[in-house]
C-alpha cells in the first residue's frame, strides 16, 4: 500500500505493521480508538476480490476486534467504521482531518458522555484548572 | 530550590506509595512465622521494582506511550488480549483488597461494623478519582503513607537484639516448625506484594498524565531508586516488628488488628494512632492507584482517550470502566469475603501475572523505534535478564505452591 | 471483506486463572489418614493457641493503657473468628481411629474454653469503654482476673497440641 508523503514522494507502510493496533487521533489529537481491522475494497469501489487491486476503505473498530479475535463475520457496513479519506497522516499514529465528535465510530465515547459523565456534577469541568 | 522540593516531594511520594495492603499483610504474616528468614526477598523486589519501574518510566517519558498501548502495538490484539484480561482480574483483585484494607482500619479506628464502611470508602475513592487533580491526588496519598514509618519507629522503641534479628535473616533459611513448601509459598507472595504489576501500568501513565519527557529521566530514576528502596525498609520494619513481639508469643497473623499490636506496644495510643491514619492512607492511596490502572490498561488497550488531565466528560470510556471497577470491588467485599484472604491471594495472583507486563517493557525499552538513544544500557539488560529468571520462576511455582501448602496453611 | 477475518481462541489465559482461583478454595478441614487427622486437630490447636495469645497480649496492652478500646475490642473479634474457624476444623473432621478422635474430643474442649475466655475478655473490654455492664456478673473484675483464665486455658490447648503430636 502506498501514502503519498507531505514531499510527494511515496512511502511504503505494512498494513499489518503500520496500521493494525495503532491510535487513530481525531483532528484535535485526541484518541478516537484503535485500529482493529481494515476494510478493503476493489478499484471499482465494490467488494475486494482475490487477485484483483485492493485499497484500504476504511478503519473498522469496536466489534470488529471481537470477529477478528473470537471468528465470524458481519457484513462490514453494520461495522462502526472511519472513513479512510479522513485520515490526514500516518505517524507512529494515524491522524485523522475531522474532529472525533462528527464521527458516528465514536458513538459510544459520545452516548457516554451525554447520557452519563457529562450528566454527574464536574463532569465538564477541567481537571487542571485549579482544584 | 523548587526544583529541591519536587525532588523530595517525589522521593517522599515513592517511600509513601511502596507500602500498600499487599506488603502489609504479607510482611507481618511472614515476620509472625518465619522472622526475618523471608527479608532476602524484600530485598530482591525493591530491586525488581526499581528495574521495572525505571524502565517503564523511561519509556513513558521518551516515547509518550504508556505500556498498554505497546504492549497491543507488539504483541497484537490476541496476545495483549489475554494479557488484558488477566491483567484486569488481578487489578480488581487488588482495588478489592485495597479498598477492604481502607475498611479494616476505620474499623480499628471506630469499630464500627467494615461492612458499614464499604459504600462509603468506596464514595471517597470515586470522587476524588472524579474530581482531584492528578498531581495532587499522588502527592497527597503518598505524604500521607509516610506515616507508616511509625512501624520502623515502633521497632526501635522494642528495642530487640538486633543480632538476633540479624541471624534470622542471614543466612536465610526456614525455621525448623515451618515446611518448606509454606517457606517458599510465601517467598512467591513477597515477591508478588513487592512488584505488584499495577505500580507499572500506574507509573507508566502517570509519567504521560504528568508529561513527562527525556529531560525528567533523572527525576524519575531518583525518584525510584532512592524512594522504593526507603520504601522497601518500611516493609522489613513491619516484619520486624511482628518477628519481635508475635512470634515469640506464637501468634499467627491473620487479621489487621493483629499487626498494629506491636506498634501499640512500642509506642501507646498515640503511635498506634499514627499507624492506623498511615494504614488508611496508604490503602486508600493503593485503591486510587488501581482503580485508575484498570482505566488506564482497558482505555490503552482499546485506543480511547484516558488520564486525569482530560475533563472526564472528553475521557468518558474511561472514567466508565473506573466507576464500573470500584463497584464491583464493592461487591465482591459484600459479600463479607475477608479483606486479608483477598490480599493474599491477590499477591500470589500478582506473581503470577508479572511476566505479562515485565517481558514488554523489557521489550520495548530495547527499542530504538520507540526509545531512540535511550535504550537499555548493557548492565540494565543483564539485570533485565536475570530479572526475567527470577519473575518467570516466580510466575511458574506460585499456583503449585498455593495448591501443595494449602495457600501457606 | 477484512483483513484477517479468521479468528482463534483467546480464552486460554483467562480459563488458567479460573482454575488456579478455584483451585486455591479447596482446602478441605476432613481428612481421612489417622496421622493427617491428627494434624488437622494440631493445626486448629495451633490457631486456638495463637487467637490465647493474641487476646493476652491484647488485655495486657489495654491494661496499660498502650491500646484504645477501638482497636482491643477488633482484635477479639478477630480472634473469636479464628476460633470459630478453628472449632469448624474440629467439628467437621471425620476421625478414622480411636487415637485421633480423642485428640478431636480434646481439642474440642480446649478450644471451646479458648472461646469462653475471649468472649469474656470482650465483656472486660466493653465495660472498661463505658459499658454498661457493671452488674453482669460474668464480666471479669480485672486484667489479672483474666490472665489468670487465659493462662489456663492456654495451657490446656498446649497439652491437647503436645497430644496431638503438635508444635
Amino acid at each position: 500500500m502506498t501514502d503519498r508523503g507531505t514531499r510527494g514522494e511515496v512511502r511504503l507502510v505494512d498494513a499489518r505493521l503500520h496500521l493494525l493496533s495503532r491510535q487513530v487521533l481525531d483532528s484535535d489529537g485526541e484518541p478516537v480508538r484503535t485500529v482493529d481491522d481494515l476494510e478493503l475494497a476493489g478499484p471499482d469501489g465494490g467488494e475486494a476480490r482475490a487477485g484483483q487491486e485492493a485499497h484500504v476503505s476504511a478503519i473498522l473498530v469496536g466489534p470488529a476486534l471481537a470477529l477478528r479475535l473470537f471468528g465470524g463475520r458481519a457484513p462490514t457496513s453494520r461495522l462502526p467504521h472511519i472513513a479512510w479519506e479522513d485520515v490526514g497522516h500516518l505517524g507512529t499514529a494515524i491522524e485523522l482531518t475531522v474532529p472525533s465528535d462528527g464521527l458516528d465510530a465514536d458513538w459510544v465515547e459520545h452516548w457516554l458522555r451525554d447520557r452519563l459523565v457529562g450528566r454527574i456534577p464536574g463532569g465538564r469541568r477541567d481537571p487542571e484548572a485549579g482544584s | 530550590m523548587r526544583k529541591m522540593l519536587a525532588v523530595a516531594l517525589g522521593v517522599l511520594t515513592a517511600i509513601g506509595g511502596f507500602v500498600d495492603i499487599g506488603d502489609l499483610v504479607t510482611n507481618a504474616v511472614v515476620g509472625s512465622r518465619f522472622g526475618m528468614s523471608l527479608v532476602w526477598v524484600v530485598v530482591v523486589g525493591v530491586v525488581g521494582i526499581c528495574l521495572f519501574a525505571s524502565m517503564a518510566g523511561r519509556v513513558a517519558a521518551v516515547s509518550g506511550r504508556a505500556t498498554f498501548e505497546i504492549i497491543r502495538e507488539r504483541l497484537g490484539p490476541r496476545a495483549a488480549g489475554a494479557n488484558l484480561v488477566a491483567s484486569f482480574a488481578i487489578n480488581l483483585l487488588t482495588l478489592t483488597a485495597e479498598i477492604g484494607g481502607i475498611t479494616l482500619a476505620l474499623h480499628l479506628a471506630s469499630s464500627v461494623e467494615p461492612r458499614l464502611w464499604i459504600p462509603v470508602a468506596a464514595l471517597a475513592v470515586w470522587l476524588v478519582l472524579w474530581r482531584v487533580k492528578f498531581q495532587v491526588l499522588e502527592n497527597v496519598a503518598g505524604l500521607m503513607g509516610l506515616l507508616l514509618v511509625g512501624f520502623a519507629v515502633a521497632l526501635f522503641l522494642l528495642g530487640p537484639d538486633w543480632g538476633e534479628l540479624l541471624r534470622q535473616a542471614v543466612p536465610p533459611s526456614a525455621p525448623g516448625n515451618e515446611h518448606p513448601a509454606a517457606y517458599w509459598y510465601y517467598a512467591v507472595a513477597l515477591f508478588g506484594a513487592a512488584m505488584t504489576p499495577y505500580e507499572v501500568f500506574f507509573f507508566s501513565s502517570g509519567a504521560v498524565e504528568e508529561r513527562w519527557t527525556s529531560k525528567d529521566l533523572a527525576t524519575n530514576r531518583l525518584n525510584v531508586m532512592v524512594g522504593f528502596p526507603l520504601g522497601g525498609l518500611l516493609s522489613v520494619a513491619i516484619a520486624a516488628c511482628a518477628a519481635v513481639v508475635l512470634l515469640p508469643a506464637g501468634i499467627e497473623v491473620s487479621s489487621l488488628s493483629q499487626i498494629v499490636l506491636p506498634v501499640a506496644q512500642a509506642g501507646g495510643v498515640l503511635l498506634l494512632a499514627v499507624v492506623i491514619v498511615g494504614i488508611v492512607a496508604a490503602t486508600f492511596g493503593a485503591a486510587l492507584e488501581t482503580a485508575l490502572s484498570s482505566g488506564y490498561t482497558m482505555a490503552q488497550y482499546l485506543g480511547w482517550s484516558w488520564g486525569k488531565f482530560r475533563r472526564p466528560a472528553r475521557a468518558a470510556r474511561f472514567h466508565v470502566t473506573m466507576i464500573v471497577a470500584v463497584l464491583l470491588a464493592v461487591g465482591i467485599l459484600m459479600t463479607s469475603v475477608d479483606p486479608i484472604a483477598v490480599t493474599e491471594m491477590s499477591v500470589v495472583f500478582s506473581a503470577v501475572a508479572l511476566p505479562l507486563t515485565y517481558v514488554p517493557i523489557l521489550v520495548v525499552a530495547n527499542d530504538p523505534e520507540y526509545m531512540g538513544e535511550h535504550v537499555n544500557g548493557r548492565v540494565m539488560n543483564a539485570l533485565g535478564g536475570v530479572y526475567l529468571l527470577i519473575v518467570v520462576v516466580a510466575a511458574v511455582a506460585a499456583v503449585p505452591l498455593m495448591i501443595a501448602t494449602g495457600a501457606g496453611s | 471483506m477484512t483483513i484477517s477475518t479468521g479468528g482463534r481462541r483467546v480464552a486460554a489465559g483467562a480459563v488458567a486463572l479460573a482454575v488456579g482461583l478455584a483451585g486455591a478454595g479447596c482446602t478441605v478441614a476432613s481428612r481421612q489418614e489417622p496421622g493427617q487427622a491428627t494434624a488437622a486437630v494440631a493445626d486448629a490447636l495451633a490457631e486456638a493457641g495463637s487467637a490465647a495469645e493474641t487476646t493476652r497480649l491484647t488485655v495486657e496492652l489495654l491494661d496499660q493503657g498502650r491500646v484504645t478500646g477501638p482497636v482491643a475490642d477488633t482484635a477479639l473479634l478477630d480472634q473469636l473468628r479464628v476460633l470459630d474457624d478453628a472449632e469448624s476444623a474440629l467439628t467437621t473432621l471425620v476421625p478414622p481411629d480411636a487415637a485421633s478422635s480423642g485428640h478431636r474430643a480434646a481439642g474440642l474442649t480446649a478450644v471451646g474454653d479458648v472461646s469462653d475466655v475471649v468472649v469474656s475478655a470482650r465483656e472486660w473490654v466493653a465495660a472498661r469503654s463505658g459499658g454498661d455492664l457493671d452488674d453482669a456478673v460474668a464480666v471479669p473484675a480485672d486484667a489479672d482476673e483474666l490472665l489468670a483464665e487465659l493462662g489456663a486455658v492456654t495451657a490446656a490447648v498446649d497439652a491437647a497440641l503436645a497430644e496431638a503430636g503438635g508444635r
